[in-house]
């Protein structure tokens, strides 16, 4: 398959997209339609897992209900398989709790005339030290 | 600005428990009016700091209490491993009407175990909230029992009201204080060599006896 073209404006878009399902409790599960059963990895703060049910399962569990959300950077780039690589560098703030920065990275596989999410990999930018 | 006189001891203490448990409600409820919180965004950890007197052997020493809070980042199940190890004391909080967050209090061990300096580090157990009393899932005497299994102190508190905690975190510090005598005791007894090098673990280096390594001093945050 050929690199697709239009790689940054997929990235910009599924991020948004991603985010806004994400950040709504009442949406968020909807992002199980974003994963393959079987074919989707997420790492989330070094926890492996594998497969949309248990991605969903994780994903659902996080307690806090607002999240405020602040996207300084994505940077995508054309994959060999048609597919896009996307970095995400934010800001996050979950109910009343002090802004937290991130990053976020995202493969998204082609299948047809669409995308999901193969890789997945969140971190909030804590140090070890001061 | 705190200078190296001001204080004899350094102690930091660090909240933990479920997102929702009242960490930062007792916090905020112990320190309020007196001193300002920091957020320290690289490592994400909340501080805030209240100098206490202490009456040991008679003798009053000024205690300089760093209180560590999680500021949200246990939400994520991620939390800066290094505060686990620099902590001398650590207040375990859960809701008497969660229990969720009371079942949670037997992993948050397994992670102390995992990350403090010691296996068995000074651990006070909370069960906040406790003027929802409508609301209460746990009784006292569940939380007691668990307590004991355990084999750390329990104690009821309220960030509302303010119910025992105050009694809470000084209890935690007596059980520090009492530590670092037995250390300090044992350290004394076979030779003359300086307090300090045979107090400090290389892991626990944030006791600082008063005359103690002086540079180390700038470190302190507070």
């Amino acid at each position: 398959m050929a690199l697709n073209p239009a790689y940054e404006a997929i990235g910009k878009g599924f991020v948004s997209q991603y985010y806004a399902f994400f950040d709504d409790p009442n949406e968020r599960s909807k992002l199980a339609n974003l994963y393959n059963q079987e074919t989707s990895f997420m790492t989330f703060e070094g926890m492996q897992l594998q497969g949309a049910l248990k991605i969903m399962e994780k994903l659902t569990a996080l307690t806090f209900q607002k999240i405020n959300r602040i996207i300084t950077s994505v940077d995508s780039q054309p994959m060999f398989d048609g597919g896009v690589l996307i970095s995400v560098l934010g800001r996050l703030q979950t109910d009343e709790d002090p802004p937290h920065a991130y990053s976020q990275t995202f493969v998204l596989k082609p299948v047809g005339t669409s995308f999901y999410i193969q890789h997945d990999i969140f971190r909030l930018a804590l140090h070890d030290s001061l | 600005m705190i200078t190296g006189d001001d204080y004899d001891y350094l102690i930091k203490f660090l909240f933990l428990g479920d997102s929702g448990v009242g960490k930062t409600s007792v916090l905020y409820q112990y320190t309020d009016g007196l001193f300002s919180s920091k957020f320290i965004s690289t490592v994400g950890i909340d501080f805030r700091v209240k100098k206490v007197a202490y009456k040991i052997h008679g003798k009053t020493k000024r205690i300089c209490l760093q209180l560590w809070d999680t500021a949200g980042q246990e939400r994520f199940r991620s939390l800066t491993t290094s505060f686990y190890r620099e902590s001398m004391g650590f207040l375990l909080l859960f809701d008497l009407t969660n229990e969720q967050s009371f079942l949670d209090v037997r992993g948050w061990l397994e992670q102390l175990k995992v990350h403090a300096y010691c296996e068995m580090p000074d651990i006070v157990l909370c069960g906040n909230k406790a003027d929802l009393e409508e609301k209460r899932v746990i009784s006292p005497g569940r939380a007691r029992e668990a307590a004991k299994q355990l084999g750390i102190p329990y104690v009821e508190t309220s960030a509302m009201t303010g119910q025992n905690v105050s009694t809470s975190i000084e209890l935690l510090l007596d059980l520090v204080m009492a530590r670092m005598e037995t250390i300090v005791d044992r350290a004394l007894q076979p030779t003359k060599e300086p307090l300090v090098d045979r107090v400090l673990s290389p892991n626990m280096d944030t006791v600082h006896l008063v005359d103690s390594d002086k540079q180390s001093w700038s470190k302190c945050s507070c």
